[in-house]
């Protein structure tokens, strides 16, 4: 799978294709806005990480041409500007994510793929937490490697939980994501299946825990011993 | 002189004094010229009248003066209360004729010094006004005197000139108020593109420093002002444009290079020790973080149409730390009814200001714990530990840049709660601190309500 870095600072653009490499990925690296419009052009990337600050103008700009030709290209957008207004700016202009510096190699990995694991695009892979794991194309969850069997509620949920792993999921979107926009769900419905769900997962020996965070969502994450 | 600040009453108050003086001194000369005309009027009449009399001189046989007036001009002379008189006068001074009834001259003066003469006299009540003119008769020369008794209610000319003050005079004062509403009609016409302009000036602020006085229809007089205003605003937004391209600038400086060294921690064949140099990196990047934060907040001036949604950007900040501190073993919970709560502000800053609360919070309540956040309709948030609490003397301390309570502990740069603060203070809000009656410190920030906005 082809990566394109645009970085004007090659020692951080070579340092982050050194680590994109040895995830897995090949990796082009690039310095200017212009050279990065136009390797876009003409080669079909997988995914593009983007410097805000370029020599030969504002990443914001390569953003806005991107989106404007309606490519659908994941975006993940690095920037030193963690300011008031710039998150904002940079998300409106069309960035799928974004990342302010520093930030860890890991995180970048686990940004990326987040991205590449949307619907439409390549990336397929299963998803792990601990000794759970879930396959999104089949929808299987296995643990210790044994399929399970779940309903298609809780499989609907833990699919969510688990595509935001490191995250948290608010209440709202596990409801949209069950009940769309079908309407009518009871007030306690959400918190019926995620109890069931966390009790289905504990009794099979799962090594996951799902914790509640009051007032805003749930969270996934590994079980502290 | 009382300082008058306005164009307008400056001009007002000068015309009120010179319609004032306009009017005194037009009455006055007018009345002065009306006296003249009626002088002028009334000496031709008597000087006519005198001239009558003096047709109807003749010397008779023996040699006597004698005067026949035809009747009508008798009848005029022998009105009961004497408004008209006549004296003739000859050679010797002595009054020959006269209507009179005591045979004297009319006028005292000695009638011989001029053809004709004005010439003016009193007699009892009678103030007499007339002419003498002077006529030949067999060689001698004679001088006729008529006279009109000024005195008398029969002599309209006065009444004109008194009436004039009560009829003619105040009408020029309409007149002039008048004018002094048209002048002021003018000069605010002449004065709207200032106003104009100074409507526009009211917008200008550190947030809007683009706009600039516009020029078309500034009276000329006016324009060098209004020209070096607007280099002044140049120079002004040059100014605040440095200052924010330093911000950015210097955070692209700072943090490029840590990046930089994270990644190359992040690909070392030795990760031994790896996570400790993750850490101190990650630690120097919330300082470079916190920092640039300050410098940005003290050059920010929140627009004043800014609303947001309290509720929201906490749930956003709990959503976006809860792994944090689930990691650390800590709770997190918020309490609201579920409803947007809105208030006059910046949604990025206030994310800002509930992010460094919730750090402070995480890090001072003890493993195990959780820390409460509650959202009020009346735009207050609080923020709730479980921690040791702030003493009385720690009270002002920790809101001080820089400072902490345990130097040695690791993670706290001692600059979040300046921010929380800074950040309140640009919200003109309030910023509370108070130890719970069962333990922890409790934060509450109070923001300024606004409705809704219309969807």
């Amino acid at each position: 799978m082809r990566i394109l870095i645009v970085e004007d600072n090659r020692q951080l653009a070579d340092l982050l294709a050194k680590g994109l490499k040895s995830a897995g990925y090949d990796v082009d690296v690039l310095t200017t806005a212009a050279e990065g419009l136009d390797a876009l052009s003409m080669v079909s990337y997988a995914a593009l990480i983007l410097d805000l600050g370029l020599p030969d103008g504002d990443g914001l700009s390569v953003l806005r041409e991107l989106r404007h030709r309606k490519d659908p290209l994941p975006i993940l957008v690095l920037t030193a500007r963690g300011g008031l207004n710039d998150r904002i700016t940079g998300l409106r202009s069309g960035a799928d994510d974004y990342l302010v510096k520093p930030f860890a190699l890991e995180e970048l990995v686990a940004r990326l793929e987040a991205q590449l694991r949307r619907p439409g695009q390549i990336l397929g892979n299963a998803l792990r937490i601990g000794n759970l794991e879930f396959d999104p194309r089949n929808r299987q969850a296995t643990i210790d490697d044994e399929p399970q069997i779940l309903s298609s509620r809780e499989t609907a949920v833990l699919e969510l939980l688990m595509r935001s792993k490191g995250r948290v999921v608010s209440k709202k979107q596990v409801e949209d994501h069950i009940f769309g926009l079908s309407g009518d769900v009871a007030s306690n419905a959400i918190e019926v299946y995620v109890h069931r769900l966390r009790k289905q997962l504990s009794e099979r020996g799962a090594k996951v825990q799902i914790h509640t965070i009051r007032g805003v969502g749930y969270l996934i994450g590994e079980e502290k011993l | 002189m009382t300082p008058v600040k306005s164009i307008l009453s400056r001009i007002v108050f000068l015309h009120v004094i010179a319609v004032a003086v306009t009017s005194i001194v037009m009455s006055l000369a007018l009345s002065w010229l009306l006296n003249v005309a009626t002088n002028n009027i009334h000496s031709e009449a008597m000087e006519s009248q005198a001239s009558s009399v003096a047709r109807h001189l003749s010397i008779n046989a023996d040699g006597q003066l004698s005067l026949s007036l035809p009747p009508q001009l008798q009848g005029l002379y022998s009105q009961p209360y004497g408004r008209y008189t006549y004296a003739v006068i000859d050679e010797d001074g002595r009054a020959v004729i006269s209507s009179l009834g005591d045979h004297t001259a009319l006028f005292p003066a000695d009638p011989r010094s001029s053809t004709v003469a004005f010439l003016k006299s009193r007699r009892g009540n009678a103030a007499l006004s007339g002419v003498s003119i002077r006529k030949v008769l067999n060689g001698k020369p004679y001088w006729v005197q008529a006279g009109e008794d000024l005195a008398n209610g029969d002599v309209i000319i006065d009444d004109i000139v008194a009436d004039f003050y009560r009829n003619v005079g105040w009408v020029t004062l309409p007149i002039l108020l008048a004018l002094l509403g048209i002048d002021i009609a003018i000069f605010r016409r002449a004065l709207r593109p200032l106003h104009d302009a100074s409507e526009i000036a009211k917008h200008i602020s550190p947030i809007r420093t683009d706009i600039r006085l516009p020029v078309a229809g500034i009276p000329s007089e006016v324009r060098p002002l209004v020209d070096a205003m607007n280099q002044a605003l140049d120079r002004l937004d040059k100014g605040f444009r440095v200052q924010r391209e330093f911000t950015a600038d210097a955070a692209h400086e700072l943090r490029t290079p840590l990046s930089i060294l994270t990644t190359r921690i992040d690909t070392l064949d030795d990760q031994s020790v790896a996570e400790a140099l993750r850490q101190d990196i990650a630690s120097m990047g919330h300082m470079v973080g916190q920092l640039l934060a300050i410098a940005e907040l003290d050059a920010f001036v929140i627009d004043d149409d800014a609303r947001a949604d309290l509720r929201e950007a906490c749930a956003e900040v709990v959503q976006s730390i809860a792994p944090l501190a689930l990691q650390q073993g800590r709770d997190i919970a918020l309490f609201d009814n579920g409803q947007p709560v809105w208030i006059k502000g910046n949604s990025e800053m206030l994310r800002s200001a509930v992010r460094n609360l919730a750090e402070n919070a995480i890090r001072h309540t003890p493993e195990g714990s959780v820390v409460d956040f509650t959202i009020e309709d009346d735009g207050t948030i609080r923020v709730l530990d479980q921690g040791p609490g702030i003493s009385n003397e720690e009270r002002e301390l920790i809101f001080r840049r820089f400072w902490r309570r345990d130097r040695s502990q690791s993670g706290s740069t001692g600059l979040g709660l300046s921010i929380v603060q800074k950040i309140v203070e640009l919200h003109k809000g309030t910023i509370k601190v108070r130890n719970r009656p069962m333990g922890g410190t409790e934060f509450s920030l109070s923001f300024v309500k606004v409705d809704p906005p219309s969807q």
